[in-house]
């Protein structure tokens, strides 16, 4: 019954006579029971976790002892927790050098595969080609890529710069942690913004080329806005991601050197799986989870101000 | 490269066809960027079949004096087969898992009208924001007091509920006509009988790209399954390859055992490419 009062609510988009009576309540069992094993998993294994594992913040939760509400106890250590803000700052510092390259580097490979020509297809499928590997297997080869002897100290050493293993020097580690985070990812972000490539009105860029607008004129008038929300949208995706970087760092520095690329997901793995501190690597996910949201905030006010 | 029309489209206005400066400029760049996408993978190959060479530069990179002993070695002596089987396991199950149960959530949630459809509907939304690091804690508590550490069922179950696969699925669905359900009601079809012949077969395009991107999410996830697996029998690719990174393992038998995880993805790649962009990119977009 309770079907046919909520059709009673709603537009009708349907000739009334399957909504009542026992063919309605038919149909609410039906879809009942073909949500109920989707639904349930996720109540066990996502709703409530998420909901738990945010709660356990405040709690002094390990295995196997008595667990007590205590407050903002995990936030206060946390403040006095050197370890906590040097995971902050790395995070932080990895993200900001590596999703603005990120960004970049994925306009330009759109905007070079943008027209069609001969092997246009290939450069594409190539560029992507990172975005379907896993990091671990790709950090051990940059592992070896970044060694001392390895070919990037050898291509520094051709400009003129020291050679030296960017992973072993604590100013070095994030900047080479950034750029396997860029080459990983720019194909992903290459393909973004070559759909909305797709939608830039040629016309336009025609009538401007015969007003004697320049290519970077042409970019800048008239592709860009068009790309502003492809821009937002991977900003955000960007930023998300980032904030949760560990796999490479895990085989690539193991956090090291001294700390250097220790970020908040690893200390909030270390914390709970490591120590069983599980009370703390929970108030570390709430930080993260405060993170995630004041990106979508940060989008949602910059969009707000837009219209 | 000339500024021919047979080198381009013909949709390609001739006005924006870049000049002979600008060719050689882009093929530059393209070049310098395809070398430096593809120069990981081809040294992660190499590399692996130069065992025991003291690695230096260029000389190590040159594609000559291989030998597969280092596959060897690593089969033998690692538990890589296992690892191979473990991270099948996880993929395909979890693969047929997500998908059946999205499914049906989706077309429930997209066709039939029940209390608490939205209700419902909005609780897989609301998890978007909360990142899963803090899911895994509870979760892994949870299946630490079922005895679900280093289990299968332990590593699959908790993955199957994925909101993302519903609301795809729900989408799509939506924009299937009624009548044909209507119509095959009226003919007396069970519910179940019109789920299977009627709608599983529309959605095979969604199946495809949605299947594809499960599958490769779970065949690169690393962090459930490090957390999981603590034996080295329970380790899937990507945690087992770390697990030789860190026993100080010869480089390459390590890139070996990488070649040996990438292999079945890049395969797979090169067949259904299109199903990975889609997957990839439409997952997130929409979700």
């Amino acid at each position: 019954m309770a079907a046919v009062a909520e059709s009673r609510s709603r537009p009708r988009t349907r000739p009334q006579h399957v909504l009542r009576g026992p063919h309605a309540r038919r149909e609410a069992r039906v879809g009942l029971l073909f949500v109920a094993p989707c639904f349930l998993l996720f109540l066990a294994f996502r709703f409530g976790p998420g909901i738990a594992g945010l709660v356990l913040g405040f709690t002094d939760y390990t295995i196997g002892d008595s667990t007590h509400f205590t407050g903002l106890d995990n936030f206060q250590r946390m403040v006095h927790d050197p370890l906590f803000w040097s995971s902050l700052r790395v995070t932080v510092v990895y993200s900001v050098i590596a999703v603005p390259f990120t960004i970049a580097a994925s306009l330009g490979l759109a905007l070079l595969t943008r027209r069609a020509f001969r092997g246009s297809r290939l450069f594409r499928s190539v560029f992507f080609l990172p975005v379907v590997t896993s990091l671990i297997l790709a950090s051990t080869v940059f592992i070896w890529i970044f060694s001392t002897k390895g070919p990037w100290s050898s291509l520094m050493g051709l400009l003129g710069l020291p050679e030296q293993s960017w992973l072993t020097d604590s100013a070095l580690v994030l900047p080479a942690l950034a750029l396997v985070g860029i080459w990983s990812r720019c194909g992903y972000g290459m393909l973004i913004l070559l759909a909305r490539l797709q939608d830039v009105p040629r016309e336009l860029e025609e009538a401007a080329l015969m007003d004697g607008a320049g290519p970077f004129q042409r970019f800048r008038h008239i592709v860009a806005p068009q790309l502003k929300p492809a821009f937002f949208f991977l900003a955000v995706i960007e930023t998300t991601n980032s904030f949760q970087i560990f796999d490479a760092i895990y085989v690539m520095t193991g956090g090291g050197p001294a700390n250097a690329s220790y970020s908040l997901v690893y200390q909030l793995y270390d914390a709970g799986f490591k120590y069983s501190d599980l009370g703390y690597a929970s108030a570390l996910g709430c930080v993260l989870f405060v993170m995630t949201v004041v990106v979508a905030l940060v989008q949602r006010m910059v969009l707000g101000r837009e219209k | 490269m000339t500024a021919t029309p047979t080198t381009y489209q013909d949709t390609v206005p001739r006005a924006l066809r870049p000049g002979r400066t600008g060719l050689v400029a882009r093929a530059v760049l393209l070049t310098a960027a395809s070398l430096a996408t593809v120069f990981p993978f081809y040294a992660m190959v190499v590399l692996s079949l130069k065992p025991g060479a003291a690695v230096e530069l260029p000389g190590s990179l040159l594609p000559w004096h291989l030998s597969g002993s280092s596959y060897g070695a690593v089969l033998d002596a690692q538990d890589v087969p296992r690892w191979l089987l473990n991270t099948l396991v996880y993929s395909v199950v979890s693969v047929v898992g997500v998908l059946a149960l999205a499914a049906l959530a989706g077309y429930a949630f997209a066709k039939k009208r029940f209390r608490g459809r939205e209700a419902m509907f909005w609780s897989f939304l609301s998890m978007v924001m909360v990142p899963y690091h803090v899911t895994m804690i509870p979760t892994f508590i949870m299946m630490a007091k079922l005895g679900g550490v280093d289990t299968y069922w332990g590593l699959i179950i908790p993955t199957l509920a994925n909101a993302q696969a519903v609301f795809l699925m729900r989408q799509f669905i939506r924009d299937l006509p009624d009548e044909m359900f209507e119509a095959a009601r009226l003919d007396g079809c069970g519910e179940l009988r019109i789920f299977v012949s009627l709608v599983l077969p529309l959605l095979k395009p969604i199946l495809a790209t949605l299947g594809t991107f499960v599958f490769l999410w779970h065949w690169n996830d690393f962090l459930w399954p490090l957390i999981m697996g603590q034996s080295s029998g329970m380790r899937t690719l990507t945690v087992g390859i770390a697990s030789l990174q860190q026993q100080q393992v010869p480089l390459s038998q390590v890139l070996a055992g990488s070649v040996i995880a990438f292999v079945p993805i890049f395969a797979a790649y090169l067949a259904g490419q299109r199903y990975f962009t889609e997957g990839v990119t439409g997952s997130a977009v929409k979700g």
